[in-house]
């Protein structure tokens, strides 16, 4: 699976160990929507960080994905859910190591 | 030395920073239900005066400072409670004893919660609290709300958090200008009675706010690493903090909100 793929796969289980082990050490993961929502945007570096963030998000229920779509090799579509708050977003993969792991990921609004 | 008075003393983070402080050679007065060298009800505005005249009878000539740290966890089940001893409880001995600060140049150190920021309390009890302050009328608006539910409980905790660290910054600037700082810290969750007797579903919301400095370890944080920043607060090596509101809480905050800087 491309990493795209498992991002995708990752968050519409909320399974966020999956999600954490996808990204580098230093991995950064910059989500642009919650500007939409009464939230700041997210801006997490590090596997270990982005696990436990989204342990929290999914666990109270403050963020999910519904309807992804794998638009290309490096971008999905989804409805992102902020408590139930929706934006259209598309999420970029926009740096890969050379171990497949994934160093840099956009999401923006759509 | 100094003399120091604390509010919930004789357990967790209270009784930690009795333990420092008094190793540190000052002079500590507990004010607590149980075990307290003042024992009163902090809940009940009677308690709350019994302990305040007891400070001024046994300390006239002031305080060095005044820890107001006694409350109770939203899972505690009782709406009325969390709101009398959190909100109430606290700003009545601050309010109380301000005039013994003022004598020494003392200082208030407040317990608030990292959860404030968190966006899960209830803003428009917060909002009364602040703004109204009508102890009897909040108690009669939460009294037909279901505190045996978890989050309801906890909303309302969170609500007497956020007004509490909020009551800190609006009489930050007045207290320093008459020589009284005041501050409040942020903990994250620690082990303490109150959260060894928590239910299974409360344990899991304990651990779905992860603590990074206690990354992998599915553990709470010590109470001394919050008493020992409550102890700096009341000390004069933090004579230029006011008005701040310090997390301690291994970075949680931090994590979820990355982007507050201020």
């Amino acid at each position: 699976m491309r990493p795209i793929e498992r991002y995708v796969e990752a968050m519409e289980n909320k399974d966020f160990t999956a999600l954490g082990e996808l990204f580098t050490k230093n991995g950064h993961l910059c989500d642009y929507c919650p500007n939409g929502t009464a939230q700041h945007e997210y801006h997490l570096y590090g596997k270990e960080a982005i696990a436990m963030f989204f342990r929290n998000k999914f666990s109270f229920r403050q963020y999910s994905i519904l309807e992804a779509a794998i638009a290309n090799d490096t971008q999905a579509e989804f409805i992102a859910s902020f408590g139930g708050f929706h934006v259209m977003a598309i999420a970029t993969v926009q740096k890969v190591s050379e171990d497949g792991l994934i160093e840099r990921m956009t999401v923006r609004p759509k | 030395m100094g003399v120091y008075a604390i509010t919930g003393g004789s357990s967790g983070i209270g009784a930690k920073t009795v333990e420092l402080l008094k190793e540190a050679g000052h002079e500590v007065i507990n004010i607590d239900l149980k075990d307290g060298d003042i024992c009163v009800n902090l809940a009940s505005p009677e308690g709350r005066q019994q302990a305040v005249e007891e400070l001024h009878r046994m300390h006239p000539e002031g305080l060095d400072g005044m820890i107001c740290n006694a409350g109770v966890s939203g899972a505690c089940g009782n709406l009325k409670l969390i709101i009398s001893l959190n909100y109430f409880g606290t700003v009545a001995l601050a309010r109380g004893v301000y005039d013994l600060l003022e004598k020494k140049h003392g200082n208030c150190v407040v317990t608030a919660s990292n959860t404030i920021s968190q966006g899960a309390g209830r803003m428009d009890v917060a909002d009364l609290l602040n703004n109204i302050g009508d102890e009897q009328r909040i108690l009669n608006l939460v009294d037909s709300w279901d505190g045996s539910n978890l989050s309801v409980g906890n909303s309302i905790y969170v609500a007497t958090k956020y007004a509490l660290a909020r009551w800190v910054r609006r009489h930050s600037a007045s207290f320093a200008a008459n020589g009284v700082r005041i501050n409040a810290v942020a903990p994250g969750n620690v082990n303490t009675a109150m959260t060894a007797t928590m239910s299974t579903n409360a344990k899991m919301a304990l651990n779905a706010l992860p603590i990074p400095t206690k990354y992998g370890q599915e553990t709470l944080m010590d109470p001394e690493e919050i008493a020992s920043v409550i102890v700096f607060l009341a000390s004069p090596a933090s004579c230029g903090v006011n008005g701040n509101i310090m997390f301690v809480d291994g970075g949680t905050d931090a994590l979820l909100n990355t982007e507050k800087v201020y």
